[in-house]
This record gives C-alpha cells, sequence and structure tokens, in this order.
C-alpha cells in the first residue's frame, strides 16, 4: 500500500502571538514552529498501517525553508519519504490553491490512501483534505477517529466524529482520502535511530512549474484583510483580592446567581 | 439565478437540526441587506414532511430531492447532488453549517467551482454588496476578516450557535427536483451510527459542570476537579486535549465535537477557551473562568473570572463551598 501524508508546520499554539505589521497575519520571527497537531496523528495512523504490513509512506509539505523541520520530523518518526513544496510562489496560496499543488503531487504517483489531518491549528480552515479528494475524485471522510483495512485490501472502514459522542461508521473504496481528528492514536515520538536515519532519506523539491502548474493556478481567492484581538466586548469580571477573597466572593455571587448552593 | 442565498439543511431521525434554523436566520438577514431571495436545499429520502416545515417556518423556497441513495448522509452521495442543485440553480451564496456534514462537503464543493471558502464563520458584513466573512484562528486568540474575492458563488461553513433562529417569515414553497445518482458508482458506504460510550456520564443533563483543561498537567490531577464538582453536585468535564491525551473518558469532553451543555453553572479551569471548547459551553447559565493567563479567549466568554494558579484557586474554592453549604 502507498500512502500519502500531507502536512503543515504550524507555530507553537502556546506562543505568545503579536499581530504583524500588515494586520493580517502574526509576527513569525520569534516563534517556535512544529508539526501540525493533527497532522502527528494522521503520520502515526499511516505509520500504524505501515508496522502493520507493507506499506509506503510519503510526506509532503508545502512550506517555507523553514517548514523542511517538520519534515525531518515525520522522517524522524518512519515516514520513507517525502516531498516538500518550496516555491515563493506558493507563499500566498489559498486552501484551493493548496490542494491544486497536492493534486499534481498526488496524481503523479499512484497512492492507495491518502491522510491529512482535520484541520491546521494556526488558520483552522479545515479545507485542503476534502478538496483534494474533489480534485482526485476520491470518496473521503472526516474527523475520523478509526480506521481499518478490509481484508481484501480494496476498502477502509472508518469511524468519523460527530457531535455529542455519536460516530458514523463508514466503508470507502480505496483509493480514498480520509483527514484525522486528534485522540485517534498516540504519536511516536522520533527514537535517535529515526533521527540519524532520516538523514539519509530522499526529500524531493519540486516547484511549481516543474509540478505543471501556474501561479495563477494556485492564485488566492480567500485572503485575510485584517487579524485582531477579539473585542474585549463585556467579557468577565475578573475579582481581584487574596485567593481568600476572591473564592470568599465567587461563591455569593454562585449562589446569587445560579441558586445551586 | 445568482440572486439567491442556499442553505443547506440537516436532518437526523426525521427531525430537522436547530442549526438550519440559525442558518436560515442568518440567511434572511443578509437577504434582507442585499436584495437575494433565500432558498433551501433538502437532500433525503422519505422527508417530505420536512420539506413542507421548512416551507413553512423557513419562509423561503425549499429545493428537495428526494434519493433513496440519500437515506443516511454519506460524503460522495450528498456531495454529487448538491454539487447539482448548485450548477443549476447558481447561487450567489451557499451556506452550511460548520457540523462533521457541512465541513466534509462544502470543500469539495468550492473545489469543483474553483472557489473560495470560508471556515466556521460567527458573522458576516456586506462591503458594496461584496461579501466579507469573520471567523477565529489560532485557537481563538484572534479574530480574522476573510474575502473570498468577487467571484460568486460565495461558501462558507456557519458556527453553530453564532445565530439566531430565523422567525416571522411568511411562508413559502417546495420544489422537488430531480437529481439523477447513479448508486452503484458511489464509493461511500453507509455502516450505521452508533452512541459512544457514556460510562454513566451525560453531560447534557447535568446542572453544574467543572470543567478542567490541559494545564492541569495529568490525569491524576483531577482529583481537585472531581472534589469541586462534588462539593458543588455536579459533573466533572474536560476540554479536548484532555479526552485525547486518555486524561478522562471522550464522553467528559465539552466542545463542538463533544457535548453541547447548558448547566445553570459551569466552571471552566485551566481551559484557554479554544472555539470548539466554547462552542459546545457557551450557552450556560453562568460561567465562571479560572486561569493564570489572562488574555485566556475563555474570560471573553465567561461572567466572572479568577485570574490565578488553579491548584491554589481550585481546592480554596472547594473548601469555600462546603462551608457555605453548611
Amino acid at each position: 500500500m502507498k500512502i500519502l501524508v500531507c502536512v503543515k508546520q504550524v507555530p507553537d499554539k502556546d506562543s505568545t502571538f503579536r499581530v504583524d505589521a500588515a494586520g493580517t497575519w502574526v509576527e513569525t520571527d520569534n516563534l517556535t514552529f512544529q508539526l501540525n497537531d493533527y497532522d502527528r496523528f494522521a503520520l502515526e495512523e499511516a505509520l500504524r498501517l505501515k508496522d502493520a504490513g507493507e506499506a509506503e509512506v510519503v510526506v509532503c509539505s508545502i512550506g517555507p525553508e523553514r517548514a523542511s523541520q517538520a519534515i525531518k520530523t515525520a522522517l524522524a518518526m518512519g515516514a520513507d519519504r517525502a516531498v516538500h513544496v518550496h516555491d515563493p510562489a506558493a507563499v500566498d496560496s489559498d486552501a484551493l490553491g493548496l490542494a491544486r499543488i497536492l493534486h499534481a503531487v498526488a496524481k503523479a504517483e499512484s497512492f492507495d490512501l491518502i491522510l491529512a489531518g482535520l484541520q491546521a491549528e494556526d488558520d483552522n480552515v479545515a479545507q485542503v483534505g476534502p478538496m483534494l479528494a474533489r480534485l482526485l475524485d476520491l470518496p473521503c471522510a472526516t474527523a475520523i477517529t478509526s480506521l481499518q483495512v478490509a481484508d481484501d485490501g480494496k476498502s477502509i472502514r472508518v469511524e468519523r466524529e460527530l457531535e455529542n459522542n455519536r460516530r458514523q461508521v463508514v466503508d470507502l473504496d480505496l483509493p480514498a482520502l480520509v483527514t484525522v481528528q486528534t485522540g485517534i492514536n498516540s504519536p511516536r515520538y522520533a527514537s535517535l535511530k529515526g533521527i540519524m536515519g532520516a538523514k539519509r532519506k530522499e526529500v524531493r523539491k519540486p516547484a511549481l512549474t516543474d509540478l505543471g502548474l501556474s501561479a495563477e493556478q494556485t492564485a488566492p481567492r480567500m485572503r485575510i484583510l485584517a487579524l485582531t484581538p477579539p473585542a474585549k466586548g463585556e467579557g468577565a469580571e475578573i475579582l481581584q483580592g487574596s485567593t481568600t477573597e476572591v473564592v470568599t466572593e465567587l461563591v455569593r455571587r454562585i449562589k446569587e446567581k445560579t441558586g445551586v448552593i | 439565478m445568482a440572486d439567491r442565498i442556499l442553505v443547506l439543511v440537516e436532518h437526523d431521525a426525521g427531525v430537522l437540526r436547530e442549526r438550519t434554523w440559525e442558518l436560515l436566520g442568518l440567511a434572511h438577514r443578509l437577504g434582507g441587506e442585499s436584495g437575494k431571495q433565500v432558498g433551501a436545499v433538502l437532500l433525503g429520502s422519505g422527508v417530505q414532511g420536512l420539506a413542507e416545515e421548512l416551507a413553512v417556518r423557513g419562509g423561503c423556497e425549499v429545493l428537495h430531492v428526494e434519493d433513496p441513495a440519500l437515506l443516511e448522509y454519506t460524503q460522495q452521495a450528498y456531495s454529487r447532488v448538491l454539487e447539482q442543485v448548485v450548477a443549476e440553480e447558481a447561487p450567489w451564496m451557499v451556506l452550511a453549517s460548520h457540523s462533521p456534514t457541512g465541513w466534509e462537503i462544502l470543500p469539495g464543493l468550492a473545489a469543483a467551482l474553483g472557489v473560495g471558502m470560508a471556515t466556521e464563520i460567527t458573522a458576516v458584513t456586506l462591503e458594496s454588496g461584496t461579501p466579507r466573512f469573520i471567523a477565529r484562528a489560532f485557537n481563538g486568540k484572534f479574530e480574522v476578516q476573510w474575502t473570498l474575492g468577487e467571484q460568486a458563488p460565495f461558501l462558507a461553513t456557519v458556527q453553530k450557535g453564532a445565530h439566531e433562529a430565523v422567525e416571522n417569515v411568511a411562508a413559502g414553497s417546495v420544489r422537488a427536483l430531480s437529481c439523477p445518482l447513479e448508486a452503484a458508482s458511489l464509493r461511500t458506504r453507509y455502516v450505521e451510527t452508533r452512541e459512544g460510550d457514556s460510562g454513566g456520564v451525560d453531560l447534557t443533563q447535568a446542572s453544574v459542570i467543572v470543567s478542567g483543561g490541559r494545564s492541569l498537567g495529568g490525569a491524576e490531577k483531577f482529583d481537585i476537579i472531581r472534589q469541586l464538582a462534588e462539593a458543588l453536585g455536579g459533573q466533572v468535564g474536560a476540554s479536548r486535549p484532555v479526552t485525547d491525551s486518555g486524561w478522562l473518558p471522550p464522553e467528559h469532553q465539552v466542545g463542538s465535537s463533544g457535548m453541547t451543555v447548558t448547566p445553570k453553572l459551569y466552571i471552566a479551569a485551566g481551559i484557554s477557551g479554544a472555539i470548539q471548547h466554547i462552542a459546545g459551553m457557551k450557552g450556560s447559565g453562568y460561567i465562571v473562568a479560572i486561569n493564570k493567563d489572562a488574555e485566556a479567549p475563555i474570560f471573553q466568554v465567561a461572567d466572572v473570572g479568577i485570574v490565578g494558579d488553579l491548584f491554589e484557586v481550585i481546592p480554596a474554592l472547594t473548601k469555600a463551598v462546603q462551608k457555605a453549604k453548611g
């Protein structure tokens, strides 16, 4: 089985973020970047299929030079090889532009299964996976919390996470694309051997023209006009004082407002 | 026909989901501002009754597609039919809920049409007739204004609970559409829908919920949360990272991907307030947030907050509650 895992490098979500000069994104100079959490779960799911049988796991990431760190992490965890689309023309791509780039990468090889994270932790867009599925005309399932390959290897059975603790079980014929919810597994850490071995693994770096794409095809329709801290609005009244004072005041309010005490 | 706002209807077990009325509320407001008509796309099998209900209460034309292959939602069947409806109707805007259905099929529609899409929006404004969409980024820490350019249709998934349900509209009508679907060519097959394990916990019925977040640091640290919940006669909730890490089973998770809860009292301890958590608890009667980070988004939805170390505040609060109860 040949598996593609689409990964993104994002800022550590616990960072202190500041709005950049243009007011459309955050300042990135002092941030630590890492593999998107959802994508780590997606990669782990692919690696488990590899551990269970014969599979080749390829990771693909689109991003600037620093994204090679995220790719190294993925290779150290156990991916076999990588494609890093590192092209200035791709910097401003929106979700559809990214899906078109991944489409060009994927159609050059025939993958049986494509995995991606449900969404990116930074822009929260959650579109690239299902868009890529549509471009490749693949069946798609999102936010999966379980994946089993059928005995004949021709389909997968997945559980999609619904709301209120419910699950939909659905079969997809392969080839297929799934996006992975966090918590589906426990992602492994790279071993020292894995980290050493990653240095010898192939990382192909095609430009958009190598993939047969024009800048026009990946030009964004979707753009951020402004990124701002949320309006403060009313917000919570913050209680001031010593711990004893604030909890005493809080109990008084809980009594008055809710009657549960 | 680029004069219509289409809403993707969601229904479950023969009942229209509440979010459909919210989508129609938003669509009617935008329709009023832009002069566009509102339409609802209803896909299913044996849902004529729902079509009538939608036309009356939703105040719009209902585009109704009946097909046995649409009995249960599956991605490919629903996507193919929705694409046909949109191709025929050429709407100005298509709105779906940011739900496991909406986020699964709307991006595919955008890819098929070659247009942009906005995700989990909380508001739409019109600038010279062109929509701008408000959403969140960085786990709720920032608000983002998106443009999708000038090319219709404009697609968006809408955050649950962000808009008032439609009301006081004149009844509309139902139009049956025929969208041929080759069932044999579908490569997604419905197997079943099942409830997750509940472990005897039903947060939706709790009048008090005390939830803990990632900053507790481990399963054993939840004892302070349990003790406070017990003192208040309530249940223990959690944010997603807690259940993902296995510190508590999934039935304790509060959020749009977990349980949506509306207790009289909700206490969020060490929870920063990711969008998806807030979506699951903002309907609570009285919200208390305890967090060491004064900038945490949770303080924006809370009624009252304490900025401090939860390992100090929570045990002190438990004692104060026990004392108050005598």
